[in-house]
């Protein structure tokens, strides 16, 4: 995967936190700017769900803006800022489960032309096909890791997508490192037993591709 | 070899976040362990497979920062300008207040506005010159209107009497000048009409005779000139009824004439041919 621009600003965003935490305004929004993509898919990938995903990003940033100037140190910013959206994550969770409620785009996901997955296909380079391929590839994984429990999915979307350190995450969740490494094995044994169920191999994935 | 990583260090070993000193142990206890080994080759194949899930690309919404660090900046000035204008406006009524209040203090020692004590003093003064002078008012009200009726009382008495007497004198003076002119009038009036009906009778008797002359004559040239009109019609009538009756004989004449002629040819005829006559008088 290539560097993208946003990812190189997040390794030089120190100086950034710095003067965010200094209540500079500018400072802030550019954070926000840099670390919105990431909190948005990871929220994402937890719910399998847009809107909530958006809920979970807003909230975050939002809470990032009221409380970044009572942030120690700017190295734990990045562990600090999941901790704010796991626990956005987990207020979700809980809302929707004593809500019952279920969202229109679940009841036929990626089927119409006007859900949100068909606009989301963005890059214009592949192959239309390729890439419609590839996005229903993209949602059947996504349907796996929504079978694993929450607190294994937490930990995987963490390290797999996310890059965090298990240093880092064990502070975000705050819970040990031995936990977090425990959770992200099982998390994968757990995927690994969900994809055979399901054929996915890395064979039938290069056949379809 | 008594070592055999757990599940954790395999996991920091997968994803690199070994030392290098337990990495090597691992490894070295992986190359040992084949089984070990391909359990952990099938979930790095796991991994593999995973990074083929999508990214979504989203736009982060407009920063909000601005105004929400605005608020946090202007949150306490904001909150003690108020506070600020409050106690201000306070204190303003209070020194107002103040300012207006001794005066009240010091005349009466009451909690009252200065203006109303001086007002209530004035009128306190005031009525005690009125208490003296109301009866003399009202005395000279009495007075001045039993006067007033007096004099009313009287000039309406005058003036009625010199109505009445006007009235009367205008009445007598009057009714004379009425008799008067009665009497004038009745005599006057007497004396013409008797004239008048006399050269009515006069003039009445006049025009008959007149009349009766002059239709007399008329009526006697009328009647002679009817007479010799009708006399004139009656011989126009006779002459013209005796020219018709002459026309007439003659015409009888002349159609005699015919019949006595066309007989004489009938006889002729029937007696030149006899049988051709009792033919056609068969035929018939």
């Amino acid at each position: 995967m290539a560097e993208t621009l946003p990812k190189i600003a997040m390794m030089h965003s120190d100086a950034l936190i710095a003067r965010a935490r200094e209540g500079d305004k500018n400072a802030q929004g550019k954070l926000m700017q840099v670390w919105y993509k990431r909190i948005y898919n990871f929220g994402y990938k937890f719910f399998f769900d847009h809107d909530l995903a958006m809920e979970v990003a807003q909230k975050t940033f939002i809470s990032m803006h009221r409380n970044i100037e009572g942030l120690q140190e700017t190295t734990r910013f990045k562990s600090w800022l999941y901790t704010i959206a796991v626990n956005y994550c987990r207020e979700e969770l809980r809302k929707r489960k004593a809500s019952r409620s279920v969202s229109l785009h679940d009841l036929r996901p990626g089927e119409s032309e006007e859900s949100y997955r068909w606009e989301a296909s963005s890059s214009r380079t592949e192959n239309p096909e390729k890439q419609l391929r590839h996005s229903e590839l993209s949602d059947l994984l996504q349907q796996c890791l929504m079978e694993l429990s929450d607190e294994q999915r937490e930990v995987v979307i963490m390290k797999e997508y996310e890059g965090l350190k298990f240093r880092e995450i064990a502070e975000a969740l705050s819970i040990s490192e031995n936990t977090v490494k425990s959770r992200m094995y099982y998390g994968l044994d757990g995927l690994k037993r969900i994809l055979e169920s399901k054929n996915i191999t890395k064979e039938t994935i290069g056949y379809e591709l | 070899m008594n070592y055999k990583p757990d599940e954790s260090t395999l996991m920091a070993y997968l994803y690199g976040e070994l030392d290098a000193k337990e990495a090597e142990k691992v490894h070295d206890y992986l190359s040992q362990h084949p089984e070990e080994s391909h359990d952990l080759q099938q979930l790095r194949e796991v991994q593999q497979i995973l990074k083929h899930v999508q990214e979504k690309e989203v736009i982060a919404p407009p920063v909000f920062g601005d105004a929400s660090s605005k608020q946090v900046h202007f949150w306490q000035t904001g909150y003690f300008k108020t506070m600020m204008s409050i106690a201000a406006s306070f204190i303003l009524i209070l020194v107002a207040a103040r300012l207006i209040g001794p005066e009240i203090n010091y005349s009466n020692g009451e909690l009252r506005i200065s203006f109303n004590d001086a007002r209530k003093t004035q009128e306190v003064v005031q009525p005690q010159p009125p208490s003296l002078t109301a009866n003399e008012v009202q005395e000279m009200i009495n007075s001045t209107v039993t006067k007033n009726n007096e004099s009313i009382t009287a000039g309406w008495e005058e003036s009625q009497q010199k109505m009445n007497q006007s009235i009367k004198s205008n009445f007598i003076s009057n009714s004379r000048k009425l008799d008067e002119l009665m009497e004038v009038t009745s005599q006057a009036s007497q004396n013409q009409v008797r004239t008048f009906v006399a050269s009515l009778q006069e003039e009445n008797l006049k025009l008959m005779k007149d009349y009766l002359k002059l239709s007399s004559n008329e009526q006697k040239t009328y009647v002679e000139a009817l007479l010799v009109d009708f006399s004139k019609y009656l011989q126009e009538q006779r002459k013209q009824d005796f020219q018709v009756f002459q026309t007439r004989m003659s015409s009888i004449e002349k159609n005699t004439d015919q019949f006595k002629q066309e007989t004489e040819q009938i006889l002729a005829s029937i007696i030149a041919n006899p049988e051709a006559a009792i033919r056609k008088v068969n035929n018939y």
